[in-house]
């Protein structure tokens, strides 16, 4: 499969009878089932038949979110069997990797956010700084190696548009360019089911993904962020975090009282050390025993 | 020494618990188990256990299990409605390998039913009745003495096992009065549960070759976690397929591993029995008495009796089934350890069930006529 | 015969450092950024640590829940059990291990709804436990659903649009029912948290902490209380003046819920009751 004309969507419809096996997959909360939701819609205005199961017990975030949607004049099993997903959408990097191989072999369309989301339990090593456990596959290793598709980073472009939860309508927009549906159609069924105060960016996110091409070979995407550790000076107070346990909520940053700290990317920092009074705010409101405070003065 | 004494079933379940060891006790009253509770709520605190009537079913299951991860013998006794309550604890006993014994005194249903009536209605749920697949192992006295050895058997097969073990009986024997061969207690033995020793390397679920782990006590410096999620050998959850699909197969391999140790049953005129009947508790009683009236007449009727329901000794009944022309199960239910014969025989010789749903025990005239019917017929 | 007494203690005087109380190598836990729960499970672990109990004779019995989940990242005895039913298994282990420190740790769902029947019963016994309920107002677990006590017109998957029904007092619940200690604090409070969490612990008989903790990643998203640190500092600002440290005061939420410790009473305890009655019937003393 080939991506189809970016600007002209009149050429040869795909038979009605050949139907589509597509896997939706990420973690909790980034909107799989939206995307799987306007595809399902789409095929059902087609007259296919159309079955979307799906996963998404444990929302919280981290937790695996997956969705088959198969369509075809007649669909019997409502899961794709290994081996035979025309396209795989991940919202997440490493959920990309991980379905990889539900994808046709040769023939299968991948697209992928390069966005990762490093569950708590890719953090094997306690050491600052310890390598994570974090798939390392990059873009490149697996678009053209493994099938044809694409690698964007669709949540830096829904940023840029104005809301990073948009990313999945970039993916959605990504995808449409291997179908020949029209794109007024893909706007209204997009309009239909997302809330109605994010349409406009919906829309414009559908669009970006639609006309996204790919950057020249030298400028692909950067590795993520690496956990940035500051140590303060070494007094009698002082205050380090781990970058491996630090989820990056923002709690201690946003209520220490010295604005020591603050958010480096997808972790928190300390910025600066000298300040610090050694009064553990932080360290009791850290849910994730990220910060250690060093007191002599103040008892734990 | 050996004494005997006229007990009644309940009475003798309490006394066998007691001589087993067990040191706690949880339940919540219900007909026709409740003497069972009684007699414990007593007898408990004379030996240093302890004994407690909990809100309900469900909480009495869990504080069963809290009791024994705690590292006592426990048990629990109940009758249909709450046995159904029971059955996620249950679950969740087999799969954290927690050993107890839960008595069941099977009285007419479904739902609140016949409370002072007797069935066998809890065969199926005694097997199936938790989500999931759980080893099981079920025991089906037929009389008062063989509630007290076979509640001194649940005991040893659960703490050896480390697995829940169901003792079934029903209302009749349950309160039936009857001699019993009081064993002198070092007569009595149950074996002590497999406990970690320490030793370097030890994992909560790894298992020896009998495919039971060693267990830890709270308190003894293993610090465990024990959880109802699938783990693998450290006791933390997983779900990785292979790792799951070796704990579960261990977990209900555990049971062929042992089946020598836990079939059990016991044979009337069978070997050369044309006509086979195959009964347990109190229906097996009267089928016995019908075996006897049969030969009497030249009717070569035998009876084969699991005293083990679950896991079923099948190697033995297809042995016996085989040499038959039919199968007579009755049953004091709608057909149900039938279902498990079928699959066992198969086609031929002929399975037939015999039930009764009326609150009734099945009469030795019953069995007899059915089994003449068959001897014609098949 | 059963013996009530620890057999060990920890240090108290050293510094808490909670990684010693920490499986290690399950960590970091499994909960979203900025959750409560986290945040209470360090002041569990300080609270234990400051009353010197030792974790080879901690028990924490959890039930279904995330709430549930927090157990497992103590290094202790711990036990992960059935929806609703901790108490329940609670009890049975401390009465057959009197020498235990037992924890519970259970949710507002698991506590108040499938295992409310359990709560009302553990606090009329009064066996020696203290249990921990964590409060996000929500089914964390399985995706946000309403719980007992998800307040009015909060949205969760189960009340697109907004809860109708009234919420427990799951204080006002545990102190009728008959517990001898029972007090709420929310997380922001984290020091204050972890002195009442202490006071439970010392208290002999069945104590009763709700912790109000915030499910970030989906109560607060669904009802727009802003991203962690905003929810946690909501806490302070409805909170009370800071003189009225330990009464009961003023409201904090919009269900007005106050902090402190409510209910502080010495009660027969259980499991005591219950081996005196055992001698008695032995003939060991006269009752
Ligand atoms: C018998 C049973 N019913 C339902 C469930 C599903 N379940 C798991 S956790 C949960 C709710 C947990 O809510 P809460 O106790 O408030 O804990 P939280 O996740 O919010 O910390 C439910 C309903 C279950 N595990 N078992
Ligand atoms: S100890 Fe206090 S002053 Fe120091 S970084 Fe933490 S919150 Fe800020
Ligand atoms: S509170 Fe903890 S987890 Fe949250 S940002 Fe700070 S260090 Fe990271
Ligand atoms: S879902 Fe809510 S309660 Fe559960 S871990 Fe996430 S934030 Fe915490
Ligand atoms: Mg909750």
């Amino acid at each position: 499969m080939r991506p189809l004309p970016q600007e002209d969507f009149a050429p040869a419809p795909r038979p009605a009878s050949a139907g589509l096996n597509i896997l939706v997959v990420g973690v909790g909360g980034q909107g799989v089932l939206m995307i799987s939701k306007a595809l399902a819609l789409m095929a059902q205005r087609r007259g296919f038949a159309v079955k979307q199961s799906e996963v998404h017990g444990m929302a919280k975030r981290g937790g695996i979110v997956f969705s088959h949607v198969r369509f075809a004049e007649q669909v019997w099993s409502p899961t794709i069997a290994r081996g035979e997903a025309d396209m795989l959408i991940a919202l997440e990097w490493a959920e990309a990797l991980r379905w990889l191989d539900h994808l046709r072999p040769g023939r299968g369309v991948f697209i992928a956010d390069t966005r990762k989301i490093v569950p708590p339990f890719a953090c094997r090593s306690r050491k600052l700084g310890a390598p994570s456990a974090y798939a390392r596959e990059t873009p490149a290793d697996v678009v053209g190696r493994h099938a044809d598709g694409c690698a964007l980073d669709a949540t830096g472009i829904a940023t840029a548009l104005g809301d990073s939860r948009a990313a999945n309508t970039v993916l959605l927009g990504r995808l449409s360019a291997w179908l020949d549906y029209p794109v007024a159609e893909w706007h209204e069924v997009i309009a239909a089911i997302v809330p109605k105060g994010t349409r406009e960016i919906n829309r414009a996110a559908f669009d970006a993904g639609r006309a996204w091409t790919p950057p020249a070979p030298d400028e692909a995407p950067a590795a993520s962020a690496a956990a940035a550790v500051a140590p303060g000076p070494d007094l009698r107070i002082g205050v380090s975090i781990d970058a491996a346990w630090c989820k990056g909520c923002g709690i201690c940053v946003k209520l220490c009282p010295e604005r020591c700290l603050a958010m480096d990317g997808p972790k928190a920092i300390v910025r600066t050390p000298a300040a610090c009074t050694g009064c553990r705010v932080c360290e009791w409101l850290c849910p994730d025993f990220a910060v250690t405070v060093r007191n002599e003065g103040v008892p734990a | 020494m050996t004494t005997l004494t006229a007990l009644h079933g309940n009475h003798a379940c309490a006394l066998a618990a007691i001589a087993a060891g067990c040191r706690f006790f949880a339940g919540y009253p219900i007909t026709p188990s409740s003497e069972i509770a009684e007699h414990l709520s007593h007898a408990m605190p004379k030996v240093g256990g302890t004994f407690v009537q909990m809100e309900d079913e469900i909480a009495s299951i869990a504080a069963v299990i809290g009791a024994s991860l705690g590292g006592l013998r426990a048990m629990t006794a109940t009758s249909g409605p709450g046995f159904s309550l029971m059955q996620e604890n249950i679950g969740y006993a087999a799969m954290v390998e927690a050993p107890c014994v839960i008595v069941d005194v099977m009285r007419g249903g479904p739902s609140t039913g016949m409370p002072t009536r007797p069935a066998q209605g809890d065969v199926m749920q005694a097997r199936f009745g938790s989500h999931g697949d759980r080893p099981v192992v079920a025991l089906a006295p037929a009389s008062v003495q063989e509630i007290y050895t076979e509640t001194i058997r649940a005991f040893d097969l659960a703490e050896r096992l480390r697995t829940p073990v169901t003792v079934l009986y029903d209302q009749v024997i349950a309160q039936l009065l009857e001699s019993v061969a009081v064993p002198a207690p070092s007569a009595v033995r149950v074996r002590e549960r497999k406990w970690a020793n320490g030793a370097s390397g030890w994992e909560p679920y790894a298992a020896d070759d009998d495919g039971v782990p060693a267990m830890a006590r709270p308190g003894d410096g293993h610090r465990v976690h024990t959880t109802g999620l699938t783990h693998a050998e450290s006791g933390f959850p997983t779900q990785a397929p292979p790792v799951v699909d070796r704990m579960m197969r261990r977990l209900l391999g555990k049971i062929d591993v042992n089946r020598a140790l836990i079939e059990k049953h016991e044979t009337l005129a069978a070997e050369d029995a044309e006509v086979l009947i195959v009964a347990y508790g109190i229906t097996a009683r009267a089928a016995r008495r019908a075996v006897t009236t049969l030969r009497e007449t030249g009717v070569k009727a035998g009876l084969f009796r699991p005293i083990t329901l679950w896991p079923f000794p099948e190697a033995a009944l297809a042995r016996l089934a085989g040499r038959a022309r039919a199968v007579l199960v009755p049953e004091m239910n709608a057909g149900q350890l039938v279902l498990e014969i079928q699959r066992i025989v198969g086609h031929t010789p002929p399975v037939r069930p015999l039930t009764r749903i009326d609150g009734e025990p099945i009469a030795p005239d019953e069995i007899t006529a059915a089994v003449r019917e068959l001897a014609v017929h098949a | 015969m059963l013996d009530a007494t620890p057999k060990t203690t920890c240090d108290q005087k050293a510094p808490f450092d909670p990684r010693e109380w920490l499986r290690l190598a399950a960590m970091p836990h499994f909960m979203c950024p900025g959750c409560g729960h986290g945040i209470a499970l360090r002041a569990l672990l300080a609270a234990v640590h400051d009353c010197g109990i030792a974790k080879d004779d901690l028990a924490v019995v959890c039930g279904i829940g995330c709430s549930g989940r927090v157990g497992g990242y103590i290094d202790a005895n711990t036990m992960h059990t059935t929806h609703g039913r901790p108490l329940a298994f609670a009890t049975g282990l401390k009465l057959a291990r009197p020498d235990l420190t037992v924890v519970v740790v259970t949710g507002d769902g698991d506590c108040l709804a499938i295992g409310g029947n359990h709560l009302i019963h553990a606090a009329r016994r009064n066996l020696d436990i203290t249990c921990l309920m964590l409060n996000n107002e929500v089914y964390g677990m399985t995706g946000g659903q309403a719980s007992p006590t998800t307040a009015a017109t909060r949205v969760t998957s189960t009340t697109q649009s907004g809860a109708i029904e009234p919420t427990f007092d799951a204080c006002a619940l545990a102190a009728a029912a008959g517990a001898g200690f029972v007090g709420r604090e929310v997380t922001r409070q984290a020091p204050a948290l972890k002195t009442l969490i202490a006071r439970a612990l010392r208290h002999k008989g069945f104590a009763f902490v709700e912790v109000m903790s915030d499910c970030t990643e989906i109560y607060g998203r669904k009802n727009d209380l802003g991203e962690a640190p905003e929810m946690i500092l909501s806490q302070k600002a409805d909170m009370r003046p800071e003189q009225h440290r330990d009464a009961p005061d003023q409201p904090f939420r919009p269900n007005a819920l106050p902090t402190g410790v409510f209910v502080e009473r010495d009660l027969p305890e259980y499991g005591e009751r219950l081996r005196a009655h055992a001698a008695a019937i032995r003939g060991e003393i006269t009752p």
